[in-house]
């Protein structure tokens, strides 16, 4: 028999593997657990979180909303609490894109009334929304400063550039974090261009600086991940051999975006491919298409 | 200077006269057809959302007849609508090197029409007023027109055509406050004084472009007059451009409603969405259609909400996404059946009542 949340030793916070866990993941487990909760992370993605969130949402959201349904679905009859920042808008106006804002409202009518939506909303500030959230779960403000002063170093971001060894064929993969995080998304791409003997460059091994830049279009994308994206492209573009972006089928943001780096891609001569992914895709057809992607760049590599 | 811009349901004629107040010529595209849709798809990047494609093929209608500035709602946040422009003009740029496209962002409607038009157009900041209280006049016409309209096709609905296509003659030549209000009474007049009541009552809510683009939604709101259901709207390029001004104070009704179920926006019309849905459930329709463009983000997650929210209040809920092989004969079919439940379902249950 399970006990009411009161009696048990401690309430439990659970946080979905998915979306912005891929980024922020560490920070909050380390914060929550300086509050002095049990962490609760979901298990890895597989099919059967796909299926599960597949009934919870609308069937013509992107990939990455219906993948963190299905961790919310494993998460809400064991925990007490789920904690899923909103991310509205980041430093100077950039806007999450319109699905990652609605998700705590999804959530709020999915969930049974045992387990509480925490949803800390993050406008321009990161810092001071998670102690407000740290107040509400623990009413004790020492705690939580404590908590922050010790999970903060988790939220250190990257300074150095990647390096570009002259011999290796190098290729850019473009595409969220939250897609290239998840093993089951990526997992085949990453071997499939791994086996394939290139060298990968994604988004996440570029500092900051380069990922906020608002030189030439960035400047007028004002969608958070979709201008770090587009910079990373832009940094990569002239530095690698060949570039594939991975988009989630519905992804709006992604549709624009992806179209301008095609447009670039093609003035500036080099190798670009464009992988829709959804809920279908299956193994067999992204290896066709990575093979022949890897052999096009193995070939502008001779030509150049 | 051939001003131009794309169609945008019954507005599109008050948006005409607001331009002609300015001093400038309009010239208009043929109204959204087949061709305009293929036209915008061939240019259009391949996952984008219904408006752009139909927005798009109708401007660049205009510059083949001959328009050289154009004007496209924008407003860069968080919906894919606000970066129409950016991509738009790009493709019309490579089409026309010598046309102008001008964003009109959503977000700060009084800079746009106080400052970024009279400077355009090289008129002074009087007639700007002038032209927005006109605008304003003549919209909230076109609004209570469109509302006799929806009441009148379940009782006749060759003469609800009749009447909007008059109606919308009437209102676009209109001169000034007073004629407006003669125009209005005129309209008002036509209207019977006994109304079949109509099979059943059906509220729509979703997208603004959907909702007010009859080629876009493939005439929904006919269809459903057809069917002799009175279709109920509380968008309306009017209430839009209030809301747009800050000035609409049934948005604060819709807002507070939404407020139940929405934390923060998710962009787009989704507070409009959430809250109509609930004030349609608390009016007591028998049903309500949630109709957005195929994979609209913001609509899609407030999807689940109105479903919620269908169920929370006992009425039934019915969503649709169009897109450009959205066939009408499919929708009619879906339609038929889903206004023969809901007035189904009002018998069944004003039998158990008595």
């Amino acid at each position: 028999m399970e006990l009411p949340h009161y009696n048990r030793a401690m309430s439990v916070v659970g946080i979905p593997r998915a979306l912005l866990y891929h980024r922020y993941g560490r920070f909050w487990q380390a914060y929550l657990a300086g509050l002095g909760f049990e962490v609760k992370v979901s298990s890895r993605t597989t099919k059967r979180t796909l299926e599960d969130g597949l009934g919870k949402v609308s069937s013509e959201v992107c990939l990455p909303i219906k993948i963190v349904a299905g961790h919310i679905e494993e998460l809400k009859d064991s925990v007490d609490y789920l904690f899923l920042p909103r991310l509205v808008w980041m430093r100077d106006q950039l806007y999450a894109c319109p699905k990652m804002i609605g998700i705590p409202d999804l959530a709020r009518i999915n969930v049974p009334k045992s387990c509480k939506v925490i949803a800390p909303m993050i406008k321009g500030d990161f810092v001071l929304p998670h102690l407000r959230a740290g107040m509400e779960l623990t009413h004790n403000p020492i705690r939580v400063w404590n908590a922050w002063l010790k999970a903060r170093h988790e939220l250190k971001v990257r300074t150095e550039l990647p390096d570009f060894p002259p011999d290796v064929r190098k290729v850019a993969l473009v595409s969220h974090f939250y897609n290239l995080g998840d093993q089951y998304v990526a997992q085949d791409i990453l071997d499939t261009l791994t086996e394939a003997g290139l060298r990968i460059y994604s988004k996440e091994d570029l500092p900051a600086t380069v990922l906020a830049g608002d030189e030439g279009l960035a400047g007028s994308i004002r969608w958070v991940y979709e201008r770090e994206l587009y910079n990373a492209f832009r940094f990569y573009s002239d530095k690698v051999d060949g570039i594939c972006a991975v988009v989630s089928f519905g992804c709006g943001p992604d549709s624009l975006v992806t179209e301008l780096m095609r447009q670039e891609a093609r003035s500036m001569k080099v190798p670009f491919t464009q992988l829709v992914i959804d809920e279908h895709t299956g193994k067999a057809g992204i290896v066709t298409r990575l093979e022949a992607f890897a052999e096009l760049v193995r070939k502008h590599k001779t030509a150049g | 200077m051939k001003v131009s811009f794309p169609y945008f349901g019954t507005g599109t004629v008050a948006f005409k006269a607001f331009f002609e107040d300015f001093g400038a010529e309009v010239v208009l595209p043929p109204p959204p057809t087949r061709r305009t849709l293929e036209i915008g798809v061939r240019h259009s990047p391949e996952q984008i959302c219904l408006p752009f494609k139909i927005t798009l093929g109708n401007l660049i209608e205009s510059l083949e007849l001959g328009a050289d500035t154009l004007f496209m709602a924008a407003g860069t946040r968080k919906c894919r609508f606000g970066y129409y422009h950016l991509v738009q003009e790009r493709v019309l740029r490579e089409l026309n090197p010598g046309c102008r496209l001008f964003g009109l962002s959503q977000y700060s409607a009084f800079d746009f029409v106080f400052r970024r038009l009279p400077s355009v157009f090289g008129t002074p900041q009087l007639r700007a007023a002038r032209a927005l209280r006109m605008l304003l006049a003549r919209s909230s016409l076109i609004h209570d027109l469109d509302n006799m309209v929806r009441r009148l096709r379940p009782h006749d609905l060759s003469a609800a055509e009749a009447l909007a296509r008059d109606g919308l003659k009437l209102a676009g030549a209109t001169q000034g406050g007073g004629d407006v209000a003669r125009v209005r009474r005129e309209l008002r007049s036509r209207m019977p004084s006994e109304l079949r009541p109509p099979k059943a009552r059906i509220g729509i809510v979703g997208e603004v472009y959907l909702m007010l683009e009859p080629f876009a939604n493939a005439e929904i709101e006919k269809e459903l007059g057809r069917l002799n259901a009175h279709v109920l709207v509380e968008r309306s390029l009017y209430r839009h451009i209030r809301r747009l001004l800050n000035s609409d104070p049934a948005y604060l009704r819709t807002a507070r409603y939404a407020a139940r179920y929405i934390g923060e926006s998710p962009g787009g019309e989704v507070i409009n969405t959430v809250g109509e849905a609930i004030h349609f459930a608390r009016q007591g329709v028998d049903g309500i259609l949630h109709i957005f463009p195929f994979t609209c983000m913001p609509e899609n997650m407030a999807l689940e909400i109105v479903q919620k929210i269908g169920d929370d209040y006992q009425v039934p809920v019915m969503s649709l996404s169009f897109d450009e092989h959205t066939s009408k004969t499919g929708l009619v079919t879906r339609l038929e059946a889903f206004v023969d439940m809901v007035a189904r379902r009002k018998t069944a249950r004003r039998s158990k009542v008595a």
